[in-house]
């Protein structure tokens, strides 16, 4: 009896915990917002100003654009530190930080004035880094022409970056994140419910152990397809071929993916004929090994991005 | 007499007037490594797509080597990706670095360079740092490690597995540059 309750107790223990750390990645209140108006330095609106509205904590990014007054709203933020980004052609980009707390939405107004004659100053620089050309050791009298970009054959639009592509993959990288994280929380109730396994079949009469395995295998299940999401959903970058062990990772999925549908279906079965009286049989009985296959080849592919080979 | 003197006045005036005299270097084969150590993996990024020019005047030389960010190939594509990400690659997609030496320096087998690096949309200078010159015929080949941190570009430390890579980023630098 002490023993079955202390099962019991860990298998809520370990439900209780996954819980606990799972949900922090996912259930986020998005309640804050940031609003504003872009002008030049003249004081005129600037319609179709482009802004990113980038969370420093999280990676997540939000583009927005100003409308015809001017005026920019970007709703469904979770508090937090930001860094507003906000550029239009032929002006210097802006970059404002603001921290978002409550509901109450954030007023960030930008004035945005024209390029300096060294495009370069719109990047930020280290303290010691702030050095022009002309004041480094050893320079001479400027008679010299450096040699520009443009002499190695770089077009500007290589030079260019595009601020969408980069909010593109800060969402890929922020929900392969919480895919990992999740990933790794659910090894603790799929190892729970194999350890409790040995309780549900076979010469086992008790209903308490099938019943803390059905639970805790319903929990490895909703955990991994919501793991499962952030990968499937995660934005796909074109032009990019698949190589190294991500290949694995990805090929090992076709294992664990539908074993982890398979072996709860198969695991309704054998329940139900055991609740029956009866013996587990036909093809529920191939529960134990399809779980067994699915828990290995989830393992191994957590390895596979984990281990170098 | 005369004419004696001029020509000898020539004669004496014709290695300095050499030696200042323009010209430029241009970038033959390089092969750019960065590297980043974690507790579970040692990475190695390796981009052979950079191009690079120097412009010699009056005995000294302006170079600029650039490379793509996304030319970096550390054999895992989401590797790359995410590395892509951090550094804010799509955002800012070149790497430069820019120095200036002494053309006689040339002549020296290992030089000492003030480099300025622009990565990630933040500039960094390095100071000094050591350089190994090899003459392969006409071309002159130099190879240096720039003693990099994530830390110089406000680059945020990827994780894998929750734990942070290291702060040093190391970068070999391995270039050909043929004199024209």
């Amino acid at each position: 009896m002490k023993v079955r309750e202390m099962k019991i107790f860990l298998g809520v223990g370990v439900l209780i915990i996954s819980m606990a750390l799972a949900t922090p990645l996912v259930a986020q209140v998005r309640s804050c917002a940031v609003v504003g108006t872009v002008t030049d330095a003249q004081g005129a609106v600037l319609p179709n100003a482009k802004l990113s509205v980038h969370n420093l904590d999280t990676g997540e990014s939000t583009s927005a654009q100003t409308d015809s007054a001017g005026n920019y709203k970007v709703e469904k933020l979770t508090p937090g530190a930001y860094e507003v980004s906000i550029a239009a052609d032929g002006l210097a980009t802006r970059v404002i930080a603001v921290t978002l707390t409550g509901e109450t939405p954030q007023k960030v107004n930008a004035t945005l004035s024209a390029l300096q004659s060294k495009p370069r100053s719109a990047v930020q620089g280290t303290p010691q880094a702030q050095t022009p050309n002309a004041q480094l050791p050893d320079a001479p009298a400027s008679q010299r022409t450096e040699p520009s970009l443009g002499d190695l054959g770089i077009t500007p639009e290589q030079e260019k970056g595009s601020a969408a592509q980069q909010a593109l993959l800060d969402k890929r990288t922020h929900m392969l994140k919480v895919h990992q994280r999740l990933g790794l929380i659910t090894t603790l109730p799929l190892i729970a419910t194999v350890i409790a396994s040995a309780d549900a079949g076979g010469k086992s009469t008790s209903s308490t152990g099938r019943n803390v395995h059905m639970v805790l295998g319903s929990t490895t299940a909703t955990m991994y397809f919501t793991t499962a999401y952030f990968a499937i959903r995660a934005p796909k970058i074109s032009g990019t071929e698949t190589r190294g062990p991500i290949r694995l990772h990805k090929a090992l999925a076709w294992v664990h993916g539908p074993g982890m549908i398979l072996t709860p279906i198969l695991g309704a079965m054998a329940y139900s004929q055991r609740n029956n009286g009866e013996k587990v049989h036909g093809i529920a009985s191939a529960h134990g090994a399809v779980a067994g296959v699915t828990a290995a080849a989830y393992g191994a592919a957590i390895l596979s991005v984990s281990l170098k080979f | 007499m005369k004419a004696r003197i001029l020509l000898a006045l020539l004669v004496l005036a014709l290695p300095r007037i050499a030696m200042a005299a323009d010209g430029s270097w241009v970038l033959q084969q390089s092969t750019v490594t960065y590297h980043v150590s974690h507790k579970l993996h040692e990475v190695d990024g390796v981009s052979r797509a950079a191009r690079g020019k120097g412009v010699c005047h009056e005995g000294q030389c302006d170079f600029l080597i650039a490379v793509a960010v996304k030319s970096f190939d550390s054999g895992d594509s989401n590797r790359d990706l995410h590395m892509l990400q951090v550094t804010r690659g799509a955002q800012f997609p070149m790497v430069t670095v820019r120095t200036h030496v002494a053309e006689a320096d040339s002549q020296s087998a290992n030089i000492r360079a003030d480099l300025e690096v622009q990565f990630a949309g933040v500039t960094a200078e390095y100071k000094q740092v050591p350089f190994q010159l090899v003459r392969q015929g006409s071309a002159l080949r130099l190879t240096g490690i720039i003693p990099a941190t994530l830390a110089d570009f406000k680059i945020e430390p990827p994780t894998l597995l929750t734990m942070p890579v290291k702060n040093e980023i190391p970068i070999r630098v391995d270039v050909s540059w043929q004199q024209q």
